[in-house]
Order: structure tokens, then sequence, then C-alpha cells
């Protein structure tokens, strides 16, 4: 067996929260607070070409016009005086691991990214704090003519219009006020481009640490998968724990292709510290498939709500969700789907556990405008509770316009029974075991979604905060 | 003296997603002279009820404000969920589905309430019927109160009726209190024209043992606002609810609807049956509000709504907001059309697809309407619905 | 007492939720290798004998003590009481969605064992104990009892007899609601435990059925929460033949 496989089958909450004291010299960081002198700031940092520059003053604009949203957890602890918005080592991104500086290294060496690259990842992104620090497709993609690069220089290259034909237009900075935050600060991430009928075997993934404290985290993904090609995308964040709040305000937009495909798989581990308020999109044409897997652990709050707009005929798209809101957390979750096309179909299945106090909201809405003519939606929504101090609630909407649609809708809420228990101890199993047991076991519909690796990944985090170590 | 009615109603117990506009309803009316301000009509109330007329909204409140710490105790410290809005109803005697706004226009307008009151251990088996009918260009509030004592039990039907082509504006409060076992039975049944505003707020509290068993069918009027809100505040207290409805035309419905469950082992079932036609637009919000110490309590919410023209506008918003370990919530929607399953078992008889429709509204209907224990009411309810369909 | 008793049961008295009693002063001596047959008429107290025995915190004991291997085991919790080498197979086995059979049964000899299991030689007993109950392999992908017929849950539950290998094994209705070629199965696996431990069991039953190919050394009656009759096999017999009712009388 792998190395890999012994760090994550081994891990232990050290292994998020360790944080690498920062050789202060070593890295820029920017002044705390927003102003239009910084957002000009972070362009010159970017070197960006004009429209870039004025479209990130344009969305400071809008930033202060928009007002906080009126719905969702408090944000209040969320003082963007105290959140200095860009953060970077000051050394150039590395196409080889052997040249990332040596605390970078040693803090994704103890993450195991590199050997997950060597064994079973198609290409690998490293994000640390605003910048990527490590960018590397395998040769035999990188022949398909599979481009997988950060933003960044993808904008000065060939790719250029096609970037700027795309960046924003499905995650418009009107959208919602971090979305205009996004647009003004936004810095690193990445771009994929899978052309025609190439298919990806081997997953791509792209990992993102926080690791600076009281910092803002605002990457940019754009994947666009052409017609007939296929691709599985892999995303995974974590942070050290600092007192301070952090902010991560990301953006992901998907666009696929008629008769594409992209699976989109999520483990979200940031530290209890994160306000992550991350938009994230997709845009699916005639017979395209779009799938997410999410697994939501970490952050103090979360305001996550992938979107599919399944525009094309015959279009699907299939969320896979999990939620665990442990002490000190109000994760706000969810998924929303609009069906345009006729005959689309969305699958929406998602689980919720909350403990110790934790909030788990799960919050979606799904809209069947007028022209989806039989389309099927079919939502799934279940809650454990773990105590009576935590709290589940579930919040999905739904907007029919079209009698020629059908609609399925079911929300349970409850918990793990006695009886359950007992037959469980009854074979030996300790009462703790039972229950961590059975919350995998109801955890279980997504974790078989995912790469085994991360499927790992995910039962070690139920077991830790089962344990209450979380 | 005629004036502007605003108000914001049926407001949704957290807020969510702007874009759905479901987080409220809004009821508007230009230039509306409320002359009418309570319904005249002779009463006759059978042995164990007593009656009072006529008294004031603020006064017929106080029965609630007396309650007020048993109705709303909780068990521990409560953990808000997100952006919830219980603030703006605060200051009711009794929470309601609609909310404060029709508290104001009582109190502005000089709306009375009908006060009944069933003694202790009093079984009332005959109904209280008290059926309205109005004319065309009636405007006017009413609300009603009751209070059903310890161990008694009662039924009261409302029924609203008028012309097909009459307008006009009714508003209506009731306000509920059932006491230690005590059973209120409350059935409303709403046949209005066609040009009718239509309002019916309802607020209700359950205090050990003590059940509010509602069943409702809006079938008329142009634009209707209904909610309501039931506190099942202590031990196995239980809130039944049973409503049929029926929007067509340009017609629209908007409804909030929640079972506030605090005692142990409370029961709430929320049934919705309905059919959708021409352009109408319906929003139904449901919400199951598991508070702290509910334990062992159980709350059912099911939709079933038949879209049966391409221009309907449906809204659902079910919600289960929960804080307690030992309960069961679920809640399950279909919405569609009429199955083909269904329609070409009908086929096989030789019924053919319109024919098949009128039969599933009416099946619809008539399977609430049944609930009806006023033979006379039920047979105006089908009467009704024989000649929309 | 024989120092070779395995369980034994001294005045027991059983109550739920500290409220209704179930259990009067039971008594039971149970030794290595013996096997025990608890019949009754409904309502009589078996299943609540058998999740008392077990630990099950539902039922509380308010009199009288269990003893297991000699220990004193009245207030362990099931999973302690399962590791000393007690085994119970459930009327109504709960569905664990999420969890293979398999996979289960992996975890819960380990818990038991505390020893790393050998996967190979794990999965060739655990292929072997199926085939015996004429299991279809595929069963131990399924997630544990989810879907499973009546019938499939009582084989999944004598395999998990057969893989654990307790000293001491409870079989509450292990034969109700199985058809005649079920039963048979059933009971082939029942032996193989004797057979291969020097198991002793305490059956639960209502019916006969499942005893015909089966030895018995004790059959206890119990009636409204009391044993009040106690015989050798032929009682089992007897009562196929006369029902409860004379027990019933004498009470």
């Amino acid at each position: 067996m792998s190395d890999n496989k012994q760090i994550v089958a081994d891990i232990d909450h050290s292994l998020y929260d360790f944080k690498d004291i920062e050789n202060e010299k070593d890295f820029y960081r920017m002044e705390e607070g927003l102003t239009e002198e910084t957002v000009l700031k972070v362009s010159e940092e970017k070197n960006d070409p004009e429209w870039m520059r004025d479209f990130r003053l344009e969305c400071l604009k809008l930033y202060n016009e928009i007002k906080m949203p009126n719905w969702g957890p408090s944000i209040e602890g969320l003082d963007m005086d105290k959140i200095s918005s860009y953060v970077r080592h000051k050394s150039d991104m590395k196409g080889k691991w052997e040249d990332v500086p040596e605390d970078i290294k040693n803090t994704f060496e103890k993450l195991g990214i590199p050997q997950a690259e060597r064994e079973s990842l198609a290409g690998v992104g490293a994000q640390y704090d605003s910048e990527l620090v490590y960018h590397n497709v395998k040769d035999e993609v990188a022949a398909q003519g599979v481009i997988y690069t950060d933003l960044e220089s993808a904008l000065r290259s060939e790719y250029a219009d096609m970037i700027k034909s795309h960046f924003m237009k499905l995650v418009p900075p009107t959208d919602h006020k971090f979305a205009a935050l996004h647009g003004a600060v936004w810095s690193g991430g990445s771009f994929v481009y899978v052309p025609k009928n190439v298919k990806v075997e081997i997953p791509l993934q792209s990992y993102f640490r926080l690791n600076a404290a009281g910092a803002g985290q605002f990457e940019h993904t754009l994947i666009i998968v052409d017609e007939g090609a296929d691709l599985h995308f892999i995303e995974g964040c974590s942070a050290p724990k600092y007192n301070v709040a952090n902010l991560h305000a990301g953006c992901v937009e998907l666009y696929v292709g008629k008769n594409a495909r992209l699976r989109y798989s999520t483990i979200e581990n940031w530290s209890k510290n994160m306000y992550n308020l991350n938009t994230k999109r997709a845009l699916v044409e005639e017979n395209g498939i779009m799938e997410w897997v999410s697994g939501s652990f970490g952050s103090h709050t979360s305001y996550l709500y992938p979107m599919t707009i399944l525009k094309g005929d015959n279009s699907k798209m299939e969320f896979t969700g999990i939620t665990f809101a442990g002490k000190g957390q109000n994760l706000d979750t969810g998924a929303k789907v609009v069906h345009q096309g006729e005959r689309t179909s969305s699958v929406i299945n998602t689980k919720s556990i909350s403990k110790d106090g934790g909030i788990g909201t799960y919050r979606s809405s799904v809209t069947i405008q007028s022209t989806a003519k039989k389309a099927k939606a079919s939502i799934s929504c279940d809650s454990l509770m773990l105590d009576s101090i935590s709290r589940a609630d579930t919040i999905p909407g739904m907007d029919i316009r079209t009698n020629d649609a059908d609609v399925g809708h079911e929300a349970k809420i409850g918990r793990i029974s006695d009886e359950a228990i007992f037959y469980l101890m009854s074979r030996g199993i300790s009462e703790e075991d039972a229950k961590a047991m059975i919350v995998s076991g109801f955890a279980n519909p997504v974790s078989k979604e995912l790469p085994l690796e991360y499927a790992v990944e995910m039962n070690n985090l139920i077991k830790l905060e089962m344990s209450g170590n979380g | 003296m005629s004036k502007d009615l605003n108000m914001k109603v049926n407001v949704l117990p957290v807020t969510t997603y702007n874009f759905l506009h479901v987080n409220d309803g809004r009821l508007e009316i230009k230039d509306i002279e409320l002359k009418n301000k309570a319904i005249s009509s002779k009463k006759e109330v059978p042995s164990g009820v007593t009656l009072k007329e006529n008294v004031s909204f603020d006064e017929a409140g106080e029965i609630f404000r007396a309650n007020k710490d048993r109705i709303l105790s909780l068990k521990e410290e409560m953990v808000s969920p997100n952006c919830e809005t219980a603030k703006r109803d605060e200051a009711q005697p009794i929470r309601t589905g609609m909310g404060a706004d029709v508290d104001a226009l009582f109190l502005e307008n000089g709306g009375t309430c009908d006060v009944y009151t069933v003694d202790e251990n009093a079984k009332v088996t005959e109904p209280i019927v008290l059926r309205q009918d109005l004319e065309d260009g009636f405007t006017g509030i009413a609300g009603q109160v009751i209070h059903a004592k310890k161990g008694s039990e009662v039924t009261v039907i409302l029924a609203y009726n008028s012309e097909r082509s009459a307008s006009g504006f009714l508003g209506v409060s009731t306000r509920l209190l059932a006491e230690e076992d005590a059973t209120i039975n409350l059935v409303k049944v709403q046949l209005l024209g066609d040009g009718y505003v239509h309002f019916d707020d309802i607020g209700g509290a359950c205090l050990k043992g003590g059940k509010i068993n509602l069943t409702a069918l809006e079938l008329g009027g142009k634009e209707v606002f209904n909610g309501a809100y039931v506190n099942l505040s202590e031990k196995e207290s239980a809130f039944y609810s049973n409503l049929g409805y029926l929007s067509r035309d340009d017609h629209s419905l908007d409804m909030n609807y929640v079972a506030d469950q605090r005692g142990k082992k409370t029961d709430a079932s929320m049934q919705f049956k309905g059919v959708l036609m021409g352009t109408a637009k319906k929003t139904l919000r449901g919400t199951l509000d598991f508070k702290t110490g509910s334990s062992g309590s159980v709350g059912d919410e099911q939709e079933d709504a038949l879209l049966l023209s391409e221009d309907v506008i449906n809204r659902t918003m079910p919600v289960i907001l929960c804080q307690e370990e030992d309960v069961e919530g679920r809640h399950g929607a279909t919405i569609g059309q009429l199955g083909e399953d269904i329609l070409f078992y009908m086929q096989t008889r030789g019924i053919d697809e319109e024919e098949a429709k009128r039969i599933m509204i009416k099946a619809r209907l008539e399977s609430v309407a049944r609930l009806i224990p006023d033979e006379e009411i039920k047979q105006l309810v089908i009467y009704y619905v024989q000649q929309i369909v | 007492m024989s120092e070779q008793s395995l369980l034994q049961v001294k005045d027991l008295s059983v109550s739920i939720d500290n409220e209704l009693p179930i259990l009067n002063n039971i008594n039971l001596d149970i030794k290595p290798g013996e096997t025990h047959v608890l019949m009754g008429p409904n309502g009589a107290g078996k299943s609540t004998l058998g999740f008392s025995l077990m630990g099950n915190p539902h039922y509380c004991v308010t009199g009288g003590q269990i003893l297991f291997d000699g220990q004193d085991i009245t207030n362990l919790s099931a999973d302690k009481r399962a590791k000393a080498g007690m085994f119970l197979s459930f009327q109504n086995p709960y569905e664990v969605p999420g969890i293979s059979m398999g996979s289960f049964i992996r975890n819960a000899y380990h818990a038991q064992t505390g020893a790393p299991v050998k996967l190979l030689q794990f999965q060739k007993s655990l292929k072997a104990a199926m085939e015996l109950l004429s299991m279809d392999e595929s069963y131990a992908d399924r997630d544990l009892n989810v879907g499973f017929s009546g019938g499939e849950k009582k084989k999944a539950e004598i395999l998990q007899l057969l893989m654990m290998n307790p000293k001491f094994a409870i079989l509450d209705e292990t034969d109700s609601g199985l058809d005649v070629d079920a039963v048979r199965t059933v009971s082939k696996g029942i032996e193989e435990y004797q057979k291969k431990k020097d198991g002793a069991l305490l059956i639960i039953t209502h019916s006969t059925k499942i005893l015909e190919s089966l030895h018995v050394d004790y059959t206890h009656v119990l009636v409204k929460g009391s044993i009040v009759h106690t015989g050798g096999a032929a009682l089992v017999d007897e009562i196929n033949e006369n029902g409860f009712e004379r027990f019933i009388k004498e009470d």
C-alpha cells in the first residue's frame, strides 16, 4: 500500500491544524481593509490586462452598493477592515515540486499532496494563501490537449479571449455582495480546458491552503469542458485554526458542453474560524451531465449552494452532499437548480449531521421554467440530530411554472434510534463506535461517490467529529 | 373614509433566497372603505357554550395574554435558526399565520370579535354553523375567539358564500385556545365570488392534551391569503390540518402554516391537496418547528398539487426547523399533472382525458369536503365544485 | 451452585422504563454445551428476558442478578456482554444502511477479539458459513439487513452467530415467519454452532418446528413474567400437543 494511504488512514486533527510559522520577510502581505487603492494594488501585482483592472474597480463599486444578505447565518463576526485580501510568498509559481519554497513544500507534504499526484491524479494545482505555488499536468494528459494552468498565466496566453468571454459571466458580480468582492480582489485559482471529445481518465486536483491569519482567499476556478469531453475535478481545502476570522470567497464557474460530462468533487475542511462564502455555478448544454459531490466539514460559517443551470435539452445534474456541523459551526449548505431545457432532470441527495451545538441548515431551490417541458426533479434531504443542543433546519424551495413536470420531494429529520445502538452493541461494539458506525453508514451515499483516498479521509473526519475532537 | 391597505403577511418563519419570492406575501388594496366592520347575523349557540358578541379585538386577546407563560414556555435556552422572523409578531397576544399586520388592521379599524367560551368538560356534539352569504360589494372584517375549557369539545363551521360574479373584501381572524384535554374542530369553507379579496388568519394554542383539528376549503375568491400558526405548547397536544384548495383563472392563493412544537410528545400533521388551473398562482409555506424540549414529538407535512394548465405558477416552501434530538419530522411533496398510469387506467374504462381530470379534481376536493360534519354545507361545497368542473 | 455454570440468573425482576413490571424472580442455570428452551404464550415476557440478559437499556433490572462465567454482568453494557461471549439473535434485526454485512461482521469480530482480522482467512470462513446457510454470496456486499426478506434477516443473524462463535447464544424467535426450508437451513446453522463450539443455547420460541432436529436439555415455561414449570425435552412435545393451557391454569 502506498505511503499516501498510510497518511490518510492515520489522520488526526493536527494534520490540518499545524501552523507553519511563516518567515515574515518571505511573504508579501497587503494591508487590511478594502479600498480602491488596495484593489489597484492587487491588479498591479497580478499584471492584469486593462479590461480586468477596470472590471475589478467596477466590482468594488458594486460591493459597496450591494447589501448584506437578509437570510442565512450571521456574518457579523466578519470585519472586512481586518481581512487582508492578498498574501503571497515572494517567489513565483513553480512547475517542479523541487523548486517550491521549503516552508510551503513542507505544508503540502504533510497534507499528502505530492504523493497523491504521483499515484492517482492527472494533474495537481496547489494554492497557498493568495497564489498558486505549484501547477503540473501529467505529460500524457497535456498531450491530449488538456489545459490546466493558473488563471493569471492563462489570461496572457492564447486562451485570453476564451477567458474574457467566460470570466464572471455565469456568476456576475451583481449576483451578491461577495461575488462583487470576489470580482474586485480575486487572485489565484485554475483554468481548465478539455477539448472536444477528450476523456480525461483520471482526476485533476486543486488543493487550497490558507495559512495566513486574518487573510482572505479569493481564488477563481474556470473550467470549460467542450463538446463530448469528460473530466473529474477534485478540490480540497484546509487551513490551520486562528483566533481571528479568515474569509474564503472563491468562485467556481463550470461550462459543460453538449454531450460532455463534468464531475466536481469537494472535500472542504477549512478551520473553524473560516467564513466560507463560496459561489459555484455550472451551465450545462444539450445532453450534458453535471455531477457534484460535496462534503462540508470545516468552517465557522458557510454559505454554499452550488447552482446548476440546465440550459440544453436532456441535460442532467446530480448533487450528492454531506454536511457535518459540530461545535461552534453554522453551516448553511445545499444546492440550486434551474431547469430551462426540455426533458432536463435533476437529482439532489443530501445528508446533514448536527452535533455539539452545531447549526446545520439545508437550503435549496428548484426552479422549473415554463420552457422545461417534461422536466424531472427529485429532492431528498435527511438530517440526523445527535443531541438537543444542536440544530438541523431544512429550508427547501420550489418554483414550478409548467404542469408538464414531475417533482418529488422528501425531507426527514430524526436521530439514531436506541434499538440500532443496542443491536450493534450486542455484537460487541462500544456505544461510541456504534454511533460512529451508524453516522458513517448515513454518510455512505456520499462517500461512495468519492475516490477511495477521499472516502477514507471523509470517514476519518466523521470519526474525528464523533469523538468530539473535531 | 377610504384608505389603502398595504399589509405584509404570511411571513416565512425563517427567510431564504429573495429570488424565490416566498419570504412573505403582500396584501395591497387601494381605496377601500371598511364600512361593515363585522358581519351581523343571529347566532344561536348550543348549551355548554357562552357567546359574547362584538368584543374589541384587543380585549378578546386577553385570554391568550393571561396564558402567555404556558403557551410560550420553553424548557431550555433556545438557539435561533438562521434569520428567524419571530420578532415582528412578538406583540400579538397569540401569534397567527398571517402575523402582526392583521392585528394592526383590526385595531386601527375597530374590528371586533365574537368570543365563544365552552364550559369545562362540555362535549358539544352539535356543530355551531356560522354561514355568511355575502353580497356583491361587501367590504368588512370579522373576528372570533374560540376558547375551549378543560376537557371540552366543540365544532365550529365558518362558511363564506356569495354569487360567483360578486366582488368585495372579507378579512377574517380566528383565534383558538384548547385547554387541557379540550378539542376544537374548526371547519372553514370559502366559496366567495371571483372578484373577492379574502384573508383568513388563524392563531391557536393547545395546552396539555389539547387538540385543534382544522379542515379548510379555499375554493373561491380572486386573491386569497390564508395563514395558521398553532402552538403545541404542552405535552401530548396535537394539530391536525386538512386543506383543500382550487385556484383558477388569474386567481392567487398565498398560504402560511406553522406548527410550533414545544411540548413533549406533540403531534402535528398538515395535509394540503389542491388543484391549479388557468394562470393561477399559488404559494404554500408549511413549517414544522420542533423547539427544544419537544422530545417524542412527531410532525408530518404532505403536499399533493395537481397542475392542470401550462401557465400556472406553483411555489412550495416546506420548512422543518429542529432543535430536539428525539423527534421525527418529515415532509413530502408530489407536484405535477395527472399521472399517465391513472389516465391510462381510466381510458381503459372508457373515460376520456377531460373527464378523467374532472374526476380527479372532484376526488381531491371531496376527500377534504367529506370531513365537514354538516350535511348542508358539505352539499354546498360539492355543488360548487360540480359547477366549476 | 456448581462451579461450571456458564449463565446464572438469580431472582431477576425486570420492568420497562421503571414502570410496568414484566419479569418476576426469574432463575436460570445454564452450563456449557447445554440447550435450554424457553416457551410461553404471546406476551409472557420471553423476548424481554432475552433483551434483559443481553443488557438492553430500555429494560430496567429492579432486582436480582445475572452472572456469566462467574462474573456479575447485571450492570454491564451490551458490548461488554458480547465481548464476554454472549450473543443475541434478534427477532427483528435492525437495518443498518450504508454498512455492508461483510464489513459489519468483520468490524464486530474485530471489536470482540481485539486482534487484527486476517482478511483472506476471514473471507474464506464467511463464504463457508454463507454456503452452509444457503445465502447468496452477494449478500456480503449488501447493506446489513436493508431490504432483506424476513428469512434472509434470520439467516444473517445465524451467520453472525457462526462467525462470532460465542460461548452462549440466545435465539429470540429465530423460526418465526420462516417457511419449512428456511427453518431447516437455520437449524442446520444452529447444529453447526453446537458442534463446533460446544456452545450453550437459550432458544426462545412459541412453536416447536425449530427444535425438531436439535438436542434439548431443559424446557422452561414462562407465563405472565414467571417461570411456572421446568422440564426435559419431552415437555416440548407435550406443549406441542396440548398448548399452554395446563400451565396457565396452574397459574
